[in-house]
């Protein structure tokens, strides 16, 4: 009996997978059909949910480690998926964010056939990335993957910005698979030409400590392309606002997962344990990311570009969980590297939540109101209530407040990294770099509340700043429904966020080899846990929390009905704001500039703002007429490192160019030349 | 079964009795805070009682709507308040450890103290007026330099103690005695006291009892809040002198805290603990009546530094120590 539920329970992941497949293949096919365009969406939630679904069950322990579809023949060009505990942490948090978007555009016609056609096929070669089980299917899916997003960001008739934005995601995403698929033939080349991940994993230990090194550079510099880390994100806040919102939302949510996806894969679990070096890398750069990327977030004025640089901050959140279980890995200490490895993967799925409950309100936002300049929105939460209230979600989650569910990676992570500063196995100067990089992590979380208390405040509360803003209207019933299950999910993996950890924690002590009697440094929980161990009991605690504010709520409201009169009608007088006695005005208002100046100031060195303001007077007197205030900040990378760069590989190739002058004798010289000079170096 | 049936008893009676003690106590110490300062400042002062009934006549009044004030206004009372009264029972206070601990370390209690800023920033953008805006953007910046030097110099204790659970941490220091007081200790308790007094909007960083409205942090974040809603804000920041004290007593000075459950033990600590709060009040008091405000554009100066002694404080307990 029981192996007959067993063998009926394991055979549940490869039905899912297979269903979610079909159903992903089945919505692209439905969107070319004018006649079935409009199922296309309802199809991708179908195919979402079951890859979440079988992304749940083996993590559950439902399938044995591996659920296998071999598709194709065997052999080097084989498209070998099988996905693992890793590979089903990000297919979780693939299905949560693809089914959440393509339900937010239910009703919704594409732009065009293709794109919408690509949508489900992009949530597909994502499935397949974090499926792949060789080298060959992982290059095809992430290939597929990076055009697929390209043409979803710059659509069929794009603008001369929308193109330029695609045009540097094309060429960067192109850049970084160059420098993975170099990677990846040294290590094929390690395992003798095999093309299995198991294989290599196999083989890596047995390649010189150079080759390794390579490798690892390789690899890494590849995969924080996609993920965004700096200093390789310049095409992430460019791509992410110009693309459609549910497109957003998914690339922000997931796709960028990929890239951590590969770190992890490739630079943690196949490399193995390497030199300190490794993860003093990947710490200063999830360091850096954490906090210029939420700093620039805090900067901008666009809303969509502000979640943009958010996501890097994120991702650089996640690389610093990272980056401590490399070190704490390549010293042997394996329960200690999968706690951090675990606050990562946590902080990842959490963050792919999140990242697309924001990034659907603000589609909503957009859609109601035309508008991503925050500095003319406001008073939104009284037009749109629903995807005010979810947007507030969101950003208190993304700001780590207890009990949602972003607290829960962050705190994890601080574990991670505070139980690598106590290690004592660990050099000091180590120690001490990732006690440092506790204090970015705090200023991060202290910088992302500044970032996302101004996006929601400025954007939802106050009034309306601007006549499009003041016309607004609530979102359609999809979007809605939408993102109220994405709020929901972020206080429900806030209070569930002992077992969800527990699993993941289950996924990275496989990871770093931990054995199970290893004790466990922190912990989260569903209730108290003792033993001097630190600990959020997020269940308890959580509902504690809850419980405190609805009672407090409960007598502030009781207050506000007490002075109902007897008539019925509200006796709360209404009062104006004061501004110091004159009618107020919206302009009086606080605006996303001036709400991020004083971290402006504080910064100014990095941030180094250009301030412009221009003062007409009334001739003669010194009242002013007009007032022009304009101010920008500079992105140092961009300009310091990456316009040099652009200028240097335009002149580059103007060189080149001359070679190519085009009549035929040249081009027959050359290759006369080129002849010649392979023959006398072969001789 | 029994012993763990009285310990979970004896932990619910030592949440009733702290969490009745701290409230009752932080209205209070509001009061001699501003008693002393008053005295110091050549005046007589209000009664101490005095925070206290502007507790109660808020408490009873209808609250006023400014402007276009909804739901966020509404709302952050009562997260405010409540994210101070969970963390109230995470502190250690009369014994060595809280009464809810192992349910949150320290952590979550600076994670509580973010969930009522963010409600409160809010709270302050929602009436659309200016003061509200000004108080609020300089609240997070302020905040924001703060923040790091506040869980440096907490981890440097979490580093010592092994954990970052109160509990252990307060634990460590009453084992440990005098030798707690090493070099790193003392320079995260400096870094900790300077970045408590901008945590908890006294003199030099903001002014608790200003109205002034270009100078207001904390007080124009307030300034459209009424009736019961302004009570409870009210209450949640005396809540947060109390807790960051505390905090401060059981991570850098635990001298005193009950180290067992008995009565005797527990008025001792209780004892212990309200001269620690007494002798916070009396410091906030002294800095509030003597210095003057530092320019906001200079902050950075200052709790920047609090920030590089706390690092020092670090590299001092893992570099020379080993």
């Amino acid at each position: 009996m029981v192996l007959a539920t067993d063998a009926v329970i394991g055979a549940v992941v490869p039905v899912l997978i297979s269903t979610a497949a079909v159903a992903l293949l089945m919505a692209a096919l439905a969107a070319v059909i004018r006649r079935t365009a409009d199922m296309t969406p309802a199809l991708t939630v179908v195919g979402s949910v079951s890859a979440a679904l079988a992304g749940i069950a083996i993590l559950a322990g439902f399938a044995p480690g591996t659920a296998r579809l071999d598709v194709g023949p065997a052999g080097l060009a084989s498209l070998d998926i099988g996905f693992d505990g890793l590979g089903a942490v990000f297919l979780v948090a693939l299905g949560l964010s693809g089914a959440a978007a393509a339900l937010s555009i239910v009703g919704q016609r594409a732009r065009s056939r293709p794109e919408g056609a690509a949508f489900p096929l992009f949530l597909l070669s994502m499935g397949l990335v974090f499926g792949a089980a060789n080298g060959f299917a992982f290059l095809f899916a992430w290939e597929l993957m990076a055009l697929l997003s390209a043409l979803l960001v710059v659509g069929l008739r794009p603008s001369r910005t929308v193109a330029s934005a695609g045009y540097l995601y094309v060429a960067m995403t192109h850049v970084a698979t160059a420098a993975i698929l170099v990677g990846f033939a040294l290590l094929g080349t390690g395992a003798g030409g095999n093309l299995q991940f198991e294989t290599w994993r196999a083989a890596a230990a047995g390649l010189s400590p150079a080759t390794r090194d390579v490798v690892f550079v390789l690899l890494l510099a590849g995969f924080a392309t996609k993920a965004g880390a700096l200093p390789l994100h310049a095409w992430l806040p460019r791509a992410h606002p110009v693309a459609p919102s549910h497109v957003s939302a998914v690339m922000s949510g997931v796709m960028i997962k990929a890239g951590v996806y590969g770190i992890i894969r490739f630079a943690v679990d196949i490399l193995g344990a390497g030199p300190d070096w490794w993860g003093v890398v990947i710490l200063a750069m999830g360091a850096a990311s954490a906090v210029m990327g939420i700093l620039y977030a805090l900067m901008q004025q666009d809303l969509k570009r502000l979640l943009a640089f958010s996501s890097i901050e994120n991702v650089g959140v996640i690389l610093l969980g990272v980056g401590a279980a490399v070190v704490l890995a390549g010293h042997g200490l394996a329960a200690l590297a999968a706690l951090a490895l675990g606050a990562a993967l946590l902080h990842s799925v959490n963050h792919a939540v999140m990242k697309t409950l924001l990034f659907i309100a603000a589609g909503s936002v957009l859609h109601a109101t035309h508008l991503r300049d925050l500095n003319r929105l406001g008073g939104l939460a009284r037009l749109m209530p629903v995807t005010a209230a979810a947007f507030a979600v969101g950003a208190a989650a993304i700001s780590g407040l207890p009990p949602l569910n972003g607290f829960a990676g962050e705190w994890l992570t601080f574990q991670g990294l505070i139980a690598g500063a106590s290690a004592t196995a660990v050099p000091p100067l180590l120690r001490f770099g990732m006690a440092a990089a506790v204090g970015a992590l705090a200023l991060t979380a202290a910088l992302a509340l500044a970032t996302f208390v101004k996006a929601t405040g400025i954007a939802f509360l106050g009034v309306p700043r601007s006549p499009e803003a003041a016309a607004a209207h609530e979102s359609a019933a999809p979007s809605r429904i939408a993102l109220g299950m994405l709020a929901a999910a972020c206080v429900a993996l806030g209070l569930a966020a002992g077992p969800a950890s527990d699993a993941l924690g289950t996924v990275a002590r496989g990871i770093t080899g931990a054995a199970a009697a290893d004790p466990v440094a922190a912990a989260i929980g569903s209730l108290p846990r003792n033993g001097g161990a630190p600990a959020w009991s997020a269940l308890a605690g959580g509902l504690l929390l809850l419980a405190a504010i609805g009672g407090l709520l409960a007598l502030t409201e009781r207050a506000r009905r007490r002075t109902r009169t007897k008539d019925g009608s509200v006796a709360i007088r209404q009062t104006d704001t004061w501004t110091c006695g004159i009618a107020p005005q919206p302009a009086f208002q606080y605006t996303a500039t001036s709400f991020a100046k004083p971290v402006q100031f504080f910064f100014r060195r990095i941030l180094q703002p250009d301030r412009q303001v221009e003062v007409a007077y009334h001739p003669g007197t010194r009242f002013p007429v007009s007032i022009h205030y304009r101010s920008e900040i500079t992105l140092l990378l961009e300009d310091r490192v990456y316009a040099p760069l652009h200028a240097w590989s335009i002149r580059f190739a103007q060189l080149v160019r001359r070679l190519q002058a085009g009549p035929m004798q040249l081009y027959v010289a050359y290759t006369v030349v080129a002849v010649l000079v392979l023959l006398l170096w072969a001789r | 079964m029994d012993a763990q049936l009285g310990d979970a008893a004896a932990m619910v009676v030592l949440a009733i009795l702290q969490l009745i003690v701290l409230v009752a106590v932080a209205p209070l110490l509001a009061g001699t805070i501003r008693r002393t300062k008053a005295r110091l400042q050549g005046r007589r002062g209000v009664p101490l009682l005095q925070p206290w009934l502007d507790l109660i006549k808020w408490w009873s009044k209808a609250p006023l709507n400014g402007g276009p004030a909804g739901i966020a206004s509404r709302l952050a009372p009562p997260i405010a308040l409540g994210a101070m009264l969970i963390a109230a029972l995470l502190v250690p206070f009369l014994a060595w450890r809280g009464p809810l601990n192992g349910w949150g370390d320290l952590l979550v209690v600076v994670g509580l103290f973010a969930l009522a800023r963010f409600a409160i920033a809010l709270a302050a953008l929602d009436a659309g007026g200016a003061f509200g805006g000004m108080g609020a953007s300089r609240d997070v910046a302020i905040a924001a330099l703060a923040e790091p030097g506040l869980v440096f110099a907490l981890v440097i204790a979490a580093l010592a103690a092994g954990s970052t659970d109160l509990g252990a941490i307060s634990w460590f220091g009453l084992r440990a005695g005098i030798g707690l007081l090493t070099p790193a200790h003392l320079l995260g308790a400096a870094a900790f006291a300077v970045v408590a007094v901008a945590e908890t909007g006294h003199y030099p960083v903001d002014n608790p009892d200003t109205h002034l409205e270009l100078t207001m942090i904390h007080e124009g974040m307030l300034l459209e809040a009424s009736g019961r809603p302004l009570a409870m804000l009210m209450l949640g920041a005396q809540l947060k002198v109390v807790i960051l004290a505390s905090l401060f007593a059981a991570v850098f000075f635990p001298f005193g805290a009950a180290t067992e459950l008995t009565p005797a033990a527990l008025a001792i600590g209780l004892v212990a603990g309200l001269i620690k709060l007494l002798l916070a009040g009396q410091a906030l008091a002294l800095l509030d009546a003597t210095l003057t405000k530092v320019r906001i554009l200079s902050l950075p100066d200052l709790i920047g530094t609090a920030s590089l002694l706390s690092l020092a404080g670090l590299g001092a307990h893992l570099l020379l120590a080993s």
